[in-house]
């Protein structure tokens, strides 16, 4: 049977109704005692909630966490896409600094040697099939390129352009061995014929059996006629050692090239020699080398009292008393 | 006597109470999770008298009003609970075929909790407060009947032996 209720019940009822109501009505008049009881109840909770705050956050992470996986596994792919990008973005990027320090450089020498030159990414580094050494550049006969014209990068001279397509060109290096240059030394302005030899080396043999040549002296390209294939000026490389050529019709020295052929990026075609020859103004700087200061240590002798050895004067006096 | 029982419910209540908001709180769960306190509150009356059912809903919505994250007027809740703990209280109070049966009281429990959420929207968007837009609100509103549905059963059974502790009048099998 179902319970009836009676007055009494109603009329509770009721009261709390009223009581709630007026309440609400105190609340929403904007009685200051109303305020101040939830500002209270906060002020009570508060630091339990922050305590239970960090003692409960792993867990409430984890169950959210377990609530969310599908969603944490799409932010999760999403995140790992958005890493990725960025990871190739970043490598990008360093690759850019590099193509424009390089850039910088080529347009420092151009600019000192007085060339007017035409910049060009490297596209291919050539195959050791090829049995050459040789790169690919992205510009051909679209940006007026031709046939036997000098390549450069910041360091000095690459190569030199041997075929030349609609828009990519092929560039021989100077290690090739089929690569030959005239050069001139700077200072001694002595002449020789530079040979590539398939490595980072190449072997300088000078014209006149009279002249000499020694370690450390650099090499510059002697210019050709017309400014094909090689322009004047440019640096080549530098003379690491000169062997014992007794006997021989001429002297011979082997020399490192400036540039680095194994990491270039970016390179430039010269279009037009220089009016004047710029000589040796584009032989690069020496070294000079970083002083190191040289540390010097005083060291002063401790006395002794009564055979011990003491830290100061004032403990071996009190040592005797 | 009537003041040592209050005085005991007015503990448990608090007591679920700060569990609520230091425990439950910090737990996001989907569809808006649920009110552990609200649960307890209902459950509590479920298992009273009318008039027990009244003040005990009473009492735990003027908790409820108190907290920190209420954005509604004080007495909001305290009107709310306790028309629905009456009514809960009344219908299974006087309903023989329901007296006993667990599953009935889970059930009563889950529809109060739904019901006391909607008037307290239904409030709300009287007094002028924002309520949200209505798929966030039906999807919390039924998110909060369906996890107490699935709470309720683990509640139960402690708010019954409290219960029975205290008034020693009505149990929960």
């Amino acid at each position: 049977m179902r319970y009836g209720g009676d007055n009494r019940s109603r009329l509770l009822l009721v009261t709390l109704i009223v009581t709630s109501l007026f309440l609400i009505t105190l609340d929403m008049r904007g009685v200051q005692l109303i305020s101040s009881l939830r500002q209270g109840t906060q002020s009570v909770l508060g630091p339990f909630q922050r305590v239970a705050s960090t003692a409960f956050t792993p867990i409430g992470n984890f169950f959210s966490d377990v609530a969310h996986l599908g969603r944490t596994r799409t932010q999760l792919t999403s995140l790992v896409d958005q890493n990725a990008k960025l990871r190739r973005s970043l490598i990008d990027l360093k690759g850019t600094d590099a193509q424009i320090k390089q850039l910088k450089s080529i347009l420092n020498l151009a600019g000192t040697g007085g060339y007017k030159i035409v910049s060009a990414k490297v596209i291919s580094q050539g195959t050791s099939l090829s049995f050459s050494q040789s790169i690919t550049i992205d510009i051909g006969a679209n940006a007026h390129i031709t046939r036997d014209m000098t390549v450069i990068c910041g360091d000095g001279l690459v190569g030199v352009v041997k075929e030349v397509y609609a828009s990519t060109s092929l560039v021989l290096l100077e290690s090739d061995p089929a690569f030959r240059i005239g050069v001139r030394i700077a200072g001694s302005q002595e002449i020789g014929i530079l040979s590539g030899q398939g490595t980072d080396r190449a072997m300088l043999q000078l014209l006149d059996s009279q002249s000499s040549v020694k370690r450390g002296d650099v090499l510059v390209a002697r210019g050709s006629e017309g400014g094909k294939p090689f322009v004047p000026g440019v640096p080549v490389g530098v003379v690491t050692s000169v062997p014992n050529s007794a006997g021989l019709v001429s002297q011979l020295a082997e020399v490192k090239f400036f540039t680095h052929l194994h990491a270039l990026s970016v390179v430039a075609v010269v279009l037009r020699a220089p009016v004047i020859d710029p000589r040796d103004a584009l032989v690069p700087a020496k070294p000079t080398p970083t002083p190191i200061p040289t540390v010097t240590i005083f060291v002063t002798p401790t006395p002794f009292a009564s055979g011990v050895p003491s830290a100061t004067p004032s403990n071996s006096a009190a040592t005797k008393n | 006597m009537y003041t040592r029982r209050g005085s005991y419910t007015a503990l448990i209540f608090l007591f679920v109470y700060a569990v609520e908001f230091m425990v439950v709180d910090q737990v996001h769960l989907p569809l808006g999770g649920f009110s552990l306190f609200l649960i307890f509150v209902l459950s509590w009356s479920a298992l009273s008298s009318p008039e027990i059912g009244a003040i005990g809903g009473f009492f735990g919505g003027f908790l409820l009003d108190l907290a920190p994250s209420s954005n509604g007027p004080m007495g909001q809740w305290a009107l709310i609970l306790s028309g629905v703990g009456f009514g809960i209280a009344f219908l299974r109070y006087g309903d023989d075929s329901l007296r006993g049966s667990p599953l009935s009281l889970v059930v009563f429990v889950a529809g109060a909790v739904v019901i006391s959420i909607c008037v307290y929207v239904l409030l709300n968007s009287l007094f002028g407060l924002e309520v949200g837009n209505m798929r966030q609100l039906l999807r919390s509103i039924g998110g909060n009947g369906l996890w107490t549905l699935a709470i309720s059963p683990f509640v139960l059974p402690v708010a019954s032996r409290l219960h029975r502790a205290i008034y020693e009048t009505r149990e929960f099998q």
